[in-house]
């Protein structure tokens, strides 16, 4: 789990390159939160704003005490004017009352305090609040009036002192605010640069993880270990090309060592053959020259002992089967031991196929050959005359496997990636998994009278065109042989 | 928690205050008149708080605004060190600008839930301020034969933990302070209002100071 979580050398350069791109702008904007907070706060807090409001209830206390001031002199007003009598007064009220604005009611109070006269009117529609004025008379008593003030200045009146002292204190914490902002800010930033040296650190395992497994691979590599293959993954992009490049690279590592190995050991079983064909054939023309002379003389002397004849006659005929058989042998080692280097030029695998079949008509007399050519074409570069032979030896093997059925023979052509793939099929009982890998070997053969070089000279006619030939099997049955030429001009 | 843990910690400040030692630039503390007396064992002081609230102060006070102003009195002695009692006192103070009279309300160890009481002028609420009777300054016993001083720390308008939330509650959702205030919130003013924490020092402090005194000084009844 440690291990797992351990960052490795390039995950901490990344995630420390991200931190560090993340962190340098916020030591900036650290700075720029702190001018902003402050620049904000003057503007919001400007104190000639907040003295502004702090003198909000002031005002009020202005408005009321005019407002009030204005009310003692009208009811001074009235009491002035009040008439003597008792119904006089009545009726001079109730005149005043509605004369007067926001004036509510008013009574005549006689020294002990008792009701004289009085008139009222209701208050008119919203939210009122009485406020009492008194004016003393001259004949003793007093006149009270009520006038009606707006109910909303009182709510008016809290809403701004609230609203100062909320900005008040705001103004006196002004320093710590800034600090709180700017402290948030930071935090946010901080938060914010972890986050990316989180994501950084994730980010580079994905790509690091990818970049060990091709370390990896190439350690096995360099152990000598041919068949290390990488994972690509889905994604398409640059570590995926890198990773198809190195299975790529090693696969044609892995081919070029084949090819050589295969050449060398090829060569190797060529001068073999070629001593072999010289040790051979040496004998062979006296062996064949003495046999002739005895037959001669024995000719003269035809009838003299006519069992000696019969037996002469009878060991004649198998000197000089063995004698044909060894010089075909000789042949077939000397034709394998000569074999010429190839020659490759610009050609189309379909047509070389097709001119093949077109050309040899003592193969289509043992088999039914059937083409199957891709659309499109496929250049590669091949020498006519020697792939010519690799078809015949392939044609030739799959009739022989067919045996003692007609051989039906399926060859196709097409184009896969950077290789031109031509297929010999044949429907015969196929070659066993465990046969797989000696085929190929010289002198191997399954069959009484095959010398075993067929598919050793093919395959090395197909190696030195810079191809690839492989054996296998096909689903409906039957042996498949694989050639694999480069593409010209990939 | 209980009521004198609370008060414990809200003290703690204020303790911490009046037990640093002062700069040498700080002004001299006034002086402090006061009387002593110990009842049934506990020590009650009387003082005279006149000179922390000039009459300069009506302008302040009768503006309309709440204005809190908090006492604390310590006792500590003469010769320097810690605190062995103190007491605090907190008083709003909201001049009424239609009525023209002042509602104080007063919270202290007698009434922690506050007390209402309305002052027609000035000059009354001036006495009512400056006067502080009986307050409780602990066991008397723990006077002994040390020389004793009383200090008075009246502090106007200090950042209370309700102005402090008040403030927290308008940088994390400003429109709120308006009256088409609607329910949305910053991430940045709720971050910054979540560091708020740290009240600033007060501004408007006043320091007084009682001369020394022994425990023979202590009127018992």
């Amino acid at each position: 789990m440690i291990r797992r979580l351990r960052l490795s050398r390039f995950e901490r350069v990344i995630a420390t390159a991200l931190v560090l791109a993340a962190a340098v702008p916020l030591a900036a904007g650290v700075w720029l939160a702190g001018r902003l907070a402050e620049e904000n706060l003057a503007l919001g807090l400007n104190p000639r704003v907040v003295e502004r409001l702090r003198s909000g209830p002031g005002l009020y206390k202005d408005l009321f005490q005019a407002r009030k001031a204005l009310y003692a002199e009208q009811a001074r007003g009235i009491a002035s004017r009040l008439p003597v009598t008792r119904a006089a007064q009545q009726r001079w009220l109730s005149a005043e009352v509605r004369r007067v604005p926001r004036l509510r009611r008013c009574e005549v109070l006689a020294p002990g305090g008792a009701v004289v006269a009085e008139a009222e009117r209701p208050a008119p529609e919203g939210e009122w609040r009485d406020a009492v004025a008194r004016a003393s008379l001259a004949g003793g008593g007093e006149l009270e009036c009520t006038f009606l003030v707006e109910a909303r200045w009182f709510a008016d009146l809290d809403d701004a002192r609230e609203l100062a002292e909320t900005y008040e204190g705001a103004a006196k914490l002004r320093p710590q605010i800034q600090r709180s902002y700017v402290r948030a800010f930071a935090a946010i930033l901080l938060a914010w640069a972890l986050l990316a040296g989180l994501a950084g650190a994730v980010l580079a395992r994905r790509t690091t993880r990818r970049v060990g497994d091709l370390v990896a691979a190439t350690r096995r590599l360099a152990r000598g270990d041919l068949g290390v293959q990488v994972d690509p993954g889905r994604r398409d992009d640059e570590l995926a090309t890198l990773a198809r490049s190195f299975n790529a690279m090693v696969r044609e590592v892995r081919e070029s060592r084949d090819r050589i190995v295969y050449l060398e050991k090829i060569s190797g079983w060529q001068d073999v053959a070629r001593r072999l064909a010289h040790e051979i054939k040496n004998p062979l023309t006296p062996i064949q020259l003495a046999f002739q002379q005895l037959e001669n003389r024995l000719r003269e002397r035809h009838g003299e002992d006519p069992e000696l004849d019969r037996l002469v006659a009878d060991a004649g005929e198998i000197v000089k089967e063995e004698i044909g058989t060894l010089q075909r042998l000789v042949e077939e080692f000397s034709a394998f031991a000569k074999l010429p280097d190839v020659r490759p030029e610009p050609a189309d695998l379909g047509e070389v196929v097709d001119e093949f079949v077109r050309t040899s008509p003592q193969l289509l007399e043992e088999a039914d050959v059937e083409v199957v050519r891709a659309a499109g074409p496929c250049p590669v570069r091949v020498d006519r005359a020697m792939f010519r032979r690799v078809l015949a030896n392939l044609v030739r093997n799959a009739i022989e496997a067919s045996r003692p059925t007609r051989a039906r023979v399926h060859l196709g052509v097409a184009r896969a990636t950077e290789r031109g793939v031509l297929t010999v099929r044949d429907e015969g009982p196929g070659i066993p998994h465990e046969m797989r890998a000696r085929v190929f070997d010289p002198y191997f053969t399954t069959k009484r009278e095959g010398t075993g070089l067929g598919l050793a000279i093919a395959k090395k006619i197909v190696l030195q065109h810079g191809g690839e030939l492989a054996v296998g099997a096909h689903p409906e049955g039957g042996a498949q042989f694989t050639i694999a030429l480069p593409l010209d001009g990939i | 928690m209980n009521r004198r843990a609370l008060l414990a910690v809200a003290l703690l400040p204020v303790l911490a205050a009046l037990a640093a030692p002062r700069p040498a630039s700080a002004a001299a503390p006034g002086v402090l008149e006061a009387r002593f007396e110990s009842r049934q064992g506990r020590l009650s002081g009387t003082v005279d708080l006149t000179p922390a609230f000039p009459p300069d102060l009506e302008r302040l006070l009768g503006n309309g605004l709440t204005n809190v102003i908090a006492v604390h009195l310590a006792l500590a002695p003469a010769r320097g060190g810690d605190p062995v009692a103190v007491w605090a006192r907190e008083i709003q103070v909201l001049y009424d600008v239609w009525e023209e009279t002042y509602g104080v309300v007063v919270r202290d160890p007698a009434a922690p839930r506050g007390r209402r009481v309305t002052m027609a002028s000035f000059a009354e609420l001036r006495r009512f301020l400056s006067d502080v009777k009986g307050a409780a300054l602990g066991p008397a016993a723990v006077l002994g034969t040390e020389t004793w001083v009383v200090t008075a720390r009246v502090e106007l308008n200090p950042v209370s933990k309700e102005l402090l939330d008040r403030t927290r509650e308008l940088i994390a959702n400003p429109s709120a302070a308006s009256r088409a205030g609607g329910p949305s919130r910053s991430v940045l003013g709720a971050m910054a209002s979540y560091l708020l924490r740290e009240p600033p020092p007060g501004a408007e402090v006043r320091v007084l100071r009682s001369r020394p005194f022994v425990a023979a000084e202590v009127t018992s009844r």
